[in-house]
């Protein structure tokens, strides 16, 4: 190859389409006018201020942070022991288990939401909170059994077999051998969940009740009824809290490992 | 492998009991709706859903957005990733995590800009209208095309990963090895770089193709109940007609299409290995 | 059996219908330094995953130390195994993967680094005990396994494949070395090989395995010189294999007169102990090697083909020279078929 301009002009447009409209948000919510344009009237942080006064979103904010920490962590509660036992154990209907636990990602989330309400909710009597901290757990499980599995693959099964002949039991050898190679991936996994419970939209989208909202359907309710620049302003923010909170798991142990 | 089978479904249980309880059985009795009619089993649902002319142009719509997208993403993608697997290491790294970045953005937030953009007093139409080629702003938004674009940047990500990671694994030199034999790129393109990347490309647009029948956010926003697509379709019938039935039809289209979709994609992916 | 140390009696084991290793015997005396040899698949792995407790018993017992210990948990056998793989602790230092068992059993603190800080120096690792498994090269991590081990005081050591994962200068130091604290220990040790010449060179005795079923024990000289069986045979480099009927030898093409009567059902000839030169038999040089003080011959002949080796002194045959050959009475060894 001669020449490396053609390979960084495809690269510029295609970087352009994907990256330009988020930095198109961010400068509209700087802006010092009254309505969502671009270029922006004027410069000032106004919208990003005024975010944090909205009291519907600091309650939203709350809701998804909830759900997307205590969520996730449910999830690997239950999702841990699954990936131990479908890797290192031959148990019967293993696939079965498999395709179950991994369905969740192929269902659109619009369907579990509107099916956790009508079965759940209303003739049960559950909760739209706690329905909607079900279907959270449901819609991470899938990624915790998927991450923690491929770090156990990774894993020679034989370490925990030098534990035992060593001494251990067999809890023994998974806390002392076991969870300590594996936390890399038990924190890729719970950091990939927190990202996609906090981004998810479909499922919370009929699972939401008087003064029950999860932020991203929040921000959609506010962007129906008012038309400034503080939604941009807030999408600015939570886009930059979650790239940052990616980029610091890739800086300090290598997140793309593990996903 | 141990042994004890025993303790090793009461570990995987939790897992599944939970799955069961809070998605398989609720879904599946959703589903089931729709086959419900007058106290007995019928498919008047589908019947009566399809007879719609509204709900057939949903459903082709739909089909046919999935399929631009995942072509266009296609196209885009094997530049993208061919460009990006020719850069050394470091600046490769940091492309790909430019690509992968819009991944951890919340979709409202992308879809957003897209009415910044696409929007009356957007940034085109300013363009257009300064530059006098049209008196007034013309109607970009609610547009398939705006549906399209937003699609589009949500789901191009997903398809370069797959190709680059595709092509990450041919074989070294086959590609000098083709030209040095007398192909000319676009042979080298048909011949060599596709064939042996079919996976990643039946991957990437699987995941793409799945991905734009499924979004919710995109049509929302950037059509609409002008553009319904069949998630937004499904909100309507719920939200404002309280059509269950109908809605259960199309719960069942989607799930049936990204099952065959995944499906589709295992096949190829344990075939030839 | 009173000085069986280690006793497998009619030890049957199997992966889920697939029995692996049908009925077997075998004691193992104490201080005993024993090599299971034989192809892979042939259940000596299988064997030595039973007596370290990490494989389920069908059927049959296995006795350690006079006790029987065939449903013991193997965290509670006393029993050391350094994996083919090493399996060490990659997010423990040297020194705690070697403290590893003896901080499960609560060994005072004082006690614990003495012994642990020994068996690190037995080994000589003991500048190294703060690096990590990954900082260290492959015969580090050999020793390492081993010193973790050690430190256990087992009464029987079990090694998988010791020396297969290294280069072929650590692999004679480690040979030394296993000899040397086998000989300081007088630990019993059994470890598992494909490799003949490894099991020759260490063992005191070499079980050697086939399909879940031993094929001969005996010392390193008697498996070497009088294997009982053409396949025994046949595995310590007795190339020329032949079944015998009627004083005849049977070959593909045919029956060829042996030239002297036998009662063995078949016999076995190392490359070296055939005649080339002159005999009854024809052939045909398909490919000569040179080996230092010997040439090794491969023969086109009706017999198929028969390799030779002949001194280097000899004179030499080109490819395609037609040569005669015998196989003498003298040199053939007796086998049961197999």
């Amino acid at each position: 190859m001669t020449s490396r301009w053609p390979i960084w002009l495809i690269l510029g447009l295609t970087l352009t389409f994907l990256i330009g409209p988020f930095l198109i948000i961010i400068l509209a919510g700087m802006s010092a006018g009254n309505s969502l344009a671009f270029p922006p009237d004027g410069l000032s942080l106004k919208w990003y201020a005024k975010v944090f006064t909205i009291e519907s979103f600091r309650a939203s904010f709350g809701l998804s942070l909830f759900l997307a920490v205590f969520g996730t962590l449910a999830a690997l509660i239950i999702g841990i022991p699954a990936a131990y036992a479908l890797n290192r154990y031959d148990i019967p209907g293993a696939e079965t288990i498999k395709t179950a636990v991994a369905a969740p990602i192929i269902v659109p989330g619009i369907i579990v939401g509107l099916a956790l309400l009508r079965y759940l909710v209303v003739p049960l009597d559950v909760t739209i909170f706690m329905a909607l901290f079900v279907a959270h757990t449901a819609l991470v499980l899938p990624y915790a059994v998927r991450v923690v599995s491929s770090s156990l693959q990774n894993l020679r099964s034989d370490m925990e077999e030098a534990a035992v002949l060593l001494g251990c039991t067999r809890l023994q050898a998974f806390t002392k051998v076991v969870l300590p190679n594996i936390k890399g991936g038990v924190l890729a996994a719970f950091i990939l969940g927190f990202v996609t419970s906090f981004n998810e939209v479909p499922v919370s989208l009929f699972l939401s009740g008087p003064g029950v909202r999860t932020m991203p359907i929040d921000m959609l309710s506010y962007m129906e009824i008012t038309y400034d620049p503080s939604v941009a302003a807030l999408s600015a923010l939570l886009a930059f809290l979650c790239v940052a909170i990616v980029f610091t798991a890739e800086k300090f142990l290598g997140f793309s490992r593990y996903v | 492998m141990f042994q004890n089978r025993r303790e090793g479904l009461a570990l995987a249980l939790p897992a599944a009991i939970f799955t069961l309880l809070v998605f398989l059985l609720p879904v599946s009795i959703f589903l089931s709706e729709a086959f419900r009619f007058d106290g007995g089993w019928s498919l008047q649902g589908y019947v009566q859903f399809f007879s719609e002319p509204l709900n057939q142009s949903v459903f082709l719509r739909t089909l046919k957005l999935g399929a631009l997208v995942a072509g266009s993403s296609a196209v885009i993608g094997y530049a993208a990733a061919f460009c990006i697997v020719n850069l050394d290491g470091r600046a490769r790294g940091q492309i790909f995590g430019l690509v992968v970045l819009p991944l951890m953005i919340s979709p409202v937030a992308r879809t957003y800009a897209w009415i910044v953009i696409l929007g009356r007093t957007g940034i085109v139409n300013d363009t257009i209208v300064g530059l006098g080629l049209s008196e007034t702003p013309i109607r970009l938004l609610f547009t398939e095309t705006a549906v399209f674009l937003g699609l589009l940047q949500l789901f191009l990500p997903l398809m370069i990963i797959s190709l680059v990671s595709a092509m990450e694994n041919l074989p070294r030199d086959v590609i000098p090895a083709a030209r040095v034999l007398g192909a000319s790129w676009l042979q080298v393109f048909t011949r060599i770089i596709l064939p042996l990347t079919r996976e990643g490309l039946v991957m990437g647009g699987t995941l793409v193709f799945t991905g734009s029948l499924t979004a919710y956010i995109t049509p929302a926003i950037l059509g609409g109940s002008k553009v319904l697509m069949l998630e937004t379709l499904l909100y309507q019938k719920v939200n404002v007609s309280n059509d269950f039935v109908s809605a259960s039809v199309i719960a069942m289209i989607l799930i049936v299409m990204s099952f065959s979709a995944n499906l589709l994609l295992k096949r190829i992916a344990t075939a030839r290995r | 059996m009173s000085d069986a140390f280690v006793s497998l009696q009619d030890l049957t084991l199997a992966y889920g219908d697939t029995v692996a290793v049908p009925s077997l015997n075998l004691d193992i005396r104490e201080g005993e330094l024993i090599a299971l040899l034989g192809p892979s698949g042939c259940g000596k792995t299988t064997t030595m995953r039973a007596i370290a407790g990490l494989m389920a018993v069908q059927s049959g017992r296995i006795e350690i130390a006079g006790r029987d210990v065939t449903r013991v948990p193997a965290n509670k056998r006393g029993i050391g195994l350094v994996f083919q793989s090493y399996a060490l602790f990659p997010h423990l230092t040297a020194f705690e993967n070697a403290a590893f068992g003896l901080r499960l059993n609560r060994t005072a603190q004082a006690d614990l680094v003495r012994r642990t800080t020994e068996a690190l120096d037995t080994v000589g690792l003991g500048h190294l005990s703060s690096r990590r498994p990954a900082e260290m090269s492959g015969g580090q991590q050999q020793r390492l396994a081993l010193a973790r081990s050690l430190v256990m005081q087992p009464k029987v050591l079990l090694l998988d494949e010791p020396l297969s994962n290294l280069d072929a200068r650590l692999r004679l130091e480690m040979r030394t070395e296993l000899q040397r604290l086998q000989r300081e220990t007088g630990i019993t040790m059994v470890f598992v090989t494909h490799d003949q010449s490894e099991a020759l060179a260490l063992a005191d005795r070499v079980v050697l395995m086939r399909d879940g079923v031993i094929e001969q024990i005996g010392t390193a000289d008697a498996l070497y010189n009088t294997p009982e069986s053409a396949f025994a045979a046949d595995f310590m480099g007795f190339e020329n294999i032949f079944e015998i009927e009627n004083a005849t030898l049977k070959a593909a093409s045919g029956r060829l007169p042996l030239g002297f009567s036998t009662d063995a059902p078949c016999l076995g000839w190392r490359p070296g102990d055939v005649h080339l030169g002159d005999g009854p038999f024809e052939a045909r040089v398909i490919s000569v090697a040179f080996a230092g003080r010997h040439r090794e011959y491969v023969l086109a002949s009706q017999l198929g083909p028969i390799r030779v080796d002949v001194d280097i002194a000899a004179p030499a045959h080109g490819v395609d020279a037609p040569v005669r050959f015998a196989l003498p009475q003298a040199t053939a060894r007796p086998l049961r078929v197999s």
